[in-house]
């Protein structure tokens, strides 16, 4: 066990350190087009697509280089690249079960931002039961007709192309009808609505279909083998953010400090009463222990190892943590940490949407970790059948199947 | 950048389970609670011999020369066995006398605690149980020939089968550490009964106590920082024991919830239970990464060296604490048994919990340094 920096690492880090100081945007990114282009120049220093092999347009490198990018970058609060889900997510689909042609034809486009991904997997109906899916994609030959509804789409109104799980067979077990398509989103029967979120942004939307078209070619993988291929883990991307998350933490926590020092309560600084020290600590403490289960999870990942199920103690553990850690933080500033246009010590706290905000839309946004890519109940159900080896639960819809 | 173990401390690691797994069964340790002296003397000599009691004392001195690592390990395996004992107090003393001592003083004690012939413990609180150095109470008063100690310390761990405590207190000069003969003139000990029979703890009463003049340990009105950094160490070595513990009890709930069934099938393939058993692992991982960070913090020498303990001791003290009451719920009545093993890991767990420092102490030595 030795958790000292190698001298590749440090230099890579110096590196990128050097980089960013001369080239982040000095003004704040507004237009699409703005973040494409600092996405594009992001791209090119290398720094996405990072774990992505070499021939596809990646740059090979490793867990560890990726992860000092994502860290210096919420060290100086550098815009975020853009196309993440198709970045971390979609593409390594498409890497993984993929034909040749799909790899040409996307791939490239994906990683310089050229094309904008979305996923289409949930349903109003089919949330953490998303392969109850009711989506119908109906084979004609050379492709599919697609009619139904998703929901909570994050980029659809930018998405140019989208990954989805529509049923291809209603007869079969609801498990083994359901097809992977990729959905050119610019089509006629293509209807994105944008949907207001508690914290009074629009960041992802419902999409509807009706008679929209996928080509056959964009069929990943076999047909009714859609269930098998959104399953698949996939070693992309995971535990990238893990050292820049927390860096965002400690960002915030020194200005939670700061304004702890600055605000009054029974006639003495907030920071001198031993109610706020104990939160403070306790923030404090568990901010640390994500910090060492992160730089764990990466070390596993530099040697190679593949967390599998594991990845779910990792999303449960700092998800949860951020709700506390919101949690105490308005408690510590009281109705301050509820202005939604705050005095400027209070603002532009990293959220845990990676958009600045305030510690109000923080608080708002820790809300929302617990419930998307698999809400917290169903990382724990994960984590007692495949990590613990409990079980599993005897279930009506696999008694059925 | 490796959090892996190396291959010798997975090493080390697997004979530690091994050695403990034969002669640290739980009835074992339930003989031992029932023993007045509550420790195994033969166990201490066969940890001597396994290198276990010199582990990360010099080599000159009969030891091995690794780190706090390695130690963690250690004594994350002894907590996992709720093994009885004065291990960590004597290793703590080990390290102040070879850090600190003299010649005479490292010749004195490091080879015999290494050969597992002298126990050492550190008595360090007084009455009103403040946990940092500077609240010292006790006083010691110079004399021709060396000192006199007054003062009343509690909860000191082992003292009844210590040879030699490691006793702080105020001198003219500032706050002093000295060597202390338990047999000493005017030293008495009264042992107090507390819930984990694993653990035993003694009032040290000094009135008057001479000691030598030799018998000052580092430099006079300088032990702040020493005591500072052994209670870091403890605070480590205690959250180590207590992630042994915890995980012995998800163990043991995990194993249960496969086999005990109710209502017709497992009760693990209940969400109520399997949830519960996911949080627990939660906190038992996080407590690993707490554990060891912050004992390779120390070995390295990391710039936050003094805050990793703080940090290990304050999340763990609170995770042990709730994996263990949550494995007697998973296993229901039967968990709330004298027969039944859990409690010997739970009470462990507990007792650990208060020791060097309990998580509100630690928590407000992070905010000094985070929020100063």
């Amino acid at each position: 066990m030795d958790l000292t920096p190698t001298p590749e690492d440090l230099a890579f880090r110096s590196q990128v350190r050097r980089w960013l100081g001369a080239n982040v945007p000095a003004h704040e990114l507004k237009t699409l087009d703005e973040r494409k282009a600092w996405h594009r120049k992001l791209y090119e220093a290398g720094y996405v697509g990072m774990l992505w092999p070499r021939e596809l347009g990646g740059w090979g490198a490793s867990p560890m280089q990726q992860a000092i990018v994502q860290d210096e970058m919420a060290r100086v609060d550098a815009p975020p690249a853009i196309n993440g889900l198709g970045i971390g997510f979609i593409g390594p689909t498409i890497i993984v079960h993929g034909t040749d042609w799909q790899k040409q034809r996307y791939l490239k486009k994906m990683l310089t931002a050229e094309e904008i991904w979305c996923q289409l997997y949930s349903e109003p109906n089919a949330g953490s039961d998303l392969a109850s899916l009711k989506t119908r994609a109906e084979d004609q030959g050379d492709h599919f007709v697609v009619n139904g509804q998703k929901i909570w789409t994050s980029s659809g109104p930018i998405a140019d192309w989208g990954i989805l799980l529509a049923r291809t067979d209603p007869k079969a077990p609801k498990h083994k009808g359901i097809s992977c398509l990729l959905l050119n989103m610019r089509q006629p029967g293509v209807e994105v609505r944008p949907l207001r979120q508690i914290t009074g942004s629009s960041l992802f939307s419902e999409v509807f279909m009706t008679n929209a078209r996928a080509d056959r070619r964009d069929l990943i993988g076999r047909l009714n083998q859609g269930w098998e291929i959104a399953q698949t883990t996939l070693g992309f991307e995971r535990g990238s953010n893990s050292l820049g998350r927390v860096t965002r933490y400690a960002i915030a926590f020194n200005q939670l400090v700061r304004a702890a020092k600055e605000l009054r309560r029974d006639g003495r600084p907030l920071i001198e009463d031993p109610r706020v020290r104990a939160k403070l600590g306790k923030i404090y403490a568990e901010l640390e222990v994500q910090r060492y289960a992160g730089l764990r999870v990466l070390s596993a990942l530099n040697r190679g190892e593949s967390p599998g199920a594991a990845s779910s103690i990792t999303k449960l553990s700092y998800t949860e943590f951020e709700k506390r850690y919101y949690e105490l933080a308005l408690e510590i500033l009281g109705p301050w940490g509820q202005l939604v246009t705050a005095r400027e010590e209070f603002e532009e706290i990293d959220t845990s949407s990676g958009e600045p905000g305030t510690w109000a839309t923080a608080f708002l946004w820790s809300r929302a970790g617990t419930i998307y890519s698999g809400s917290s109940e169903i990382q724990k159900n994960i984590i007692g059948e495949r990590v613990l080896g409990l079980p599993k639960e005897v279930r009506a819809d696999r008694l059925k199947a | 950048m490796n959090f892996a173990f190396s291959s010798d401390q997975q090493l080390l690691k697997n004979s530690a389970r091994a050695f403990l797994d034969e002669h640290m069964t739980p009835a074992t340790v339930r003989l031992l609670w029932d023993d007045p002296r509550g420790e195994s003397e033969t166990l201490w000599k066969e940890m001597g011999e396994l290198g276990w009691l010199g582990l990360s004392l010099p080599e000159a001195h009969g030891g091995s020369g690794l780190g706090m690592v390695e130690t963690a390990i250690l004594l994350e395996e002894m907590g996992r066995a709720a093994v009885p004992g004065p291990y960590l107090p004597t290793v703590l003393a080990a390290r102040a006398i070879e850090e600190s001592g003299t010649d005479g003083q490292r010749k004195r004690w490091l080879s015999a605690i290494a050969t597992g012939d002298a126990r050492a413990t550190l008595a360090f609180l007084d009455a009103d149980l403040d946990w940092r150095p500077e609240a010292t109470q006790a006083r010691a008063e110079k004399r021709a020939t060396g000192w006199t100690l007054s003062g009343t310390k509690r909860f000191v761990p082992w003292a009844h089968v210590a040879d030699v405590l490691l006793v702080p207190a105020r001198t003219p000069d500032g706050l002093t550490l000295f060597l202390v003969d338990p047999g000493a003139a005017g030293l008495t000990l009264e042992p107090a009964q507390v819930m984990d029979g694993a653990t035993r703890l003694v009032t040290v009463t000094l009135e008057g106590t001479p000691v030598a003049g030799d018998a000052v340990l580092g430099a006079p009105g300088q032990a702040g920082p020493l005591l500072a950094s052994l209670l870091r160490r403890g605070a480590v070595g205690a959250a180590a024991e207590m992630l042994g513990a915890a995980r012995r009890c998800l163990d043991m709930a995990v194993g249960y919830a496969k086999v005990r069934e109710q209502f017709g099938q497992p009760i693990g393939s209940f969400q109520a239970i399997r949830h519960k058993c996911a949080e627990m692992l939660l906190e038992v991982e996080n407590s690993h990464s707490a554990v060891y960070y912050a004992a390779w913090a120390l070995d390295a020498k990391a710039e936050d060296a003094e805050l990793a303990p703080s940090v290990a001791k304050a999340y763990v003290g609170d995770a042990a604490r709730r994996v263990c009451g949550e494995a007697i719920q998973v296993h229901g009545g039967i968990g709330f048994t004298w027969e039944y093993d859990l409690h010997l890991y739970f009470k462990r767990a507990k007792a650990l919990e208060a020791m060097y420092g309990d998580a509100d102490h630690h928590r407000e030595l992070i905010v000094r340094r985070v929020a100063a």
